[in-house]
């Protein structure tokens, strides 16, 4: 039978592969967020320091993408692209509605620290609409060759 | 201005201090005050790493601190977003210094052991199969790390904790131990293709051994051949397999 380290050591994400996860808007549920992160980190060789980093960045990325909007109806869609230099993540809201105005002022606050913990995480981040929405991304380069 | 990287020196510290506008007492006390909040919430993100939060808060409070010392207004870069760096990188640094990533790696492994103990002592005392949030709290861990540790420890195959069991055979019993029945959606995956490659004799001599569970013996007794001969065709689709499988993983 096959070794159980050979199908683990198997297990990696290559140039142009691409994952996305799609769940309700719910801050409970960025765990999922959380361990496919890690999963997807495992497989590109970042090391354990480097998974951490990627665990809290994409928390905060899903909370970008949630703020500004009413996201109680809606679904928050990461998209996880690995490349032979980096692992980009982009976090987008689809079918939730533009926020009140005070949750916008609150949600101000928190998108600051957010990409203020982003900047000292990541490499590259950013935040723009798109398509009546907010799309969040954020690149973390891979040290060594693809694997 | 890295936050991971080196800090400077006393001797360079004591001689770049003054170059620097010198902040009032009142307004450092003030900066540090006002920020104490912030420090806080970033503590806060570094939960879960095997530190307790008053010690993570002291980290961040005393790099907040340094913060507000090496802060210099006249580079127009804004103060909390100077000490939000100043200060991850103080937590990182932490982390570093006492050798987390090593122990981190040990204690995802030590967990899924636990987990295998603790899953075993709540089958007897619920009398059924326990969920992740019972293993949580037996263990001391979140939901999260539970799940982290299950699949870290069980090399990415996808037996579910949660699959139903019965007295005779305890998912503690197969924690940790390979068995036939229950190879990974991944291996399988990996297998197919492989398979096919195979003439349909050794395919079916595959099947009959690892899917029905028959004994060479019994297989050596189905298709007309003798049983050293099945064990040499099952040693041969064997290795013909591996050599697929390792061509495709190079590739």
């Amino acid at each position: 039978m096959i070794e159980e380290s050979e199908v683990a050591g198997s297990s990696t994400l290559g140039d142009g592969d691409r994952v996305v996860l799609t769940f309700p808007a719910r801050g409970d549920l960025v765990v999922l967020a959380r361990l496919v992160a890690s999963a997807i980190s495992v497989r590109v060789g970042f090391d354990i320091e480097e998974l951490e980093d990627l665990r809290l960045a994409v928390g905060e990325l899903c909370l970008l993408a949630l703020q500004g909007s009413d996201a109680r109806h809606g679904d928050l869609r990461l998209e996880f692209t690995v490349s032979s230099a980096s692992l980009d993540i982009a976090g987008t809201l689809v079918g939730a509605v533009p926020a009140t105005a005070r949750r916008s002022a609150d949600g101000d606050e928190a998108n600051e620290l957010s990409e203020q913990i982003l900047a000292a995480l990541v490499d590259e981040h950013g935040r723009e609409q798109e398509d009546g929405s907010v799309r969040a991304w954020l690149r973390k380069r891979r040290k060594g060759p693809l694997a | 201005m890295r936050p991971d990287g080196p800090a400077p020196s006393k001797a360079v510290k004591e001689q770049t201090k003054p170059e620097r506008p010198a902040v009032a007492d009142a307004e450092r006390n003030a900066m540090i005050t006002d920020n104490l909040g912030l420090a806080h919430q970033l503590a806060r993100r570094f939960l879960h790493r095997g530190e307790p939060l008053e010690d993570l808060v002291q980290v961040a409070s005393v790099a907040l601190v340094k913060s507000v010392d090496r802060f210099d207004p006249s580079r127009g870069v804004d103060f909390a977003a100077f000490a939000t760096r100043t200060i991850i990188g103080e937590l990182k640094r932490h982390f570093r210094d006492k050798g987390w990533a090593v122990r981190a790696s040990r204690r995802v492994q030590e967990l899924y052991l636990e987990l295998g103990h603790a899953t075993s002592t709540l089958v007897q005392q619920l009398g059924r199969s326990p969920t992740v949030a019972e293993l949580a709290e037996m263990t001391g861990s979140s939901e999260e790390a539970v799940l982290e540790a299950i699949e870290a420890g069980q090399g990415y195959r996808a037996t579910s904790i949660d699959a139903s069991e019965n007295e005779d055979d305890p998912l503690s019993a197969r924690m940790g131990e390979r068995d036939a029945r229950y190879d990974s959606v991944e291996e399988r995956a990996l297998l197919a293709p492989a398979l096919a490659m195979l003439p349909h004799r050794e395919q079916t001599i595959l099947r009959m051994r690892f899917v029905q569970g028959l004994t060479q013996s019994e297989i050596a007794a189905t298709i007309g051949v003798s049983q050293m001969h099945v064990s040499r065709l099952l040693a041969a689709s064997l290795e013909e397999l591996r050599r697929h499988i390792d061509s495709d993983t190079v590739e």
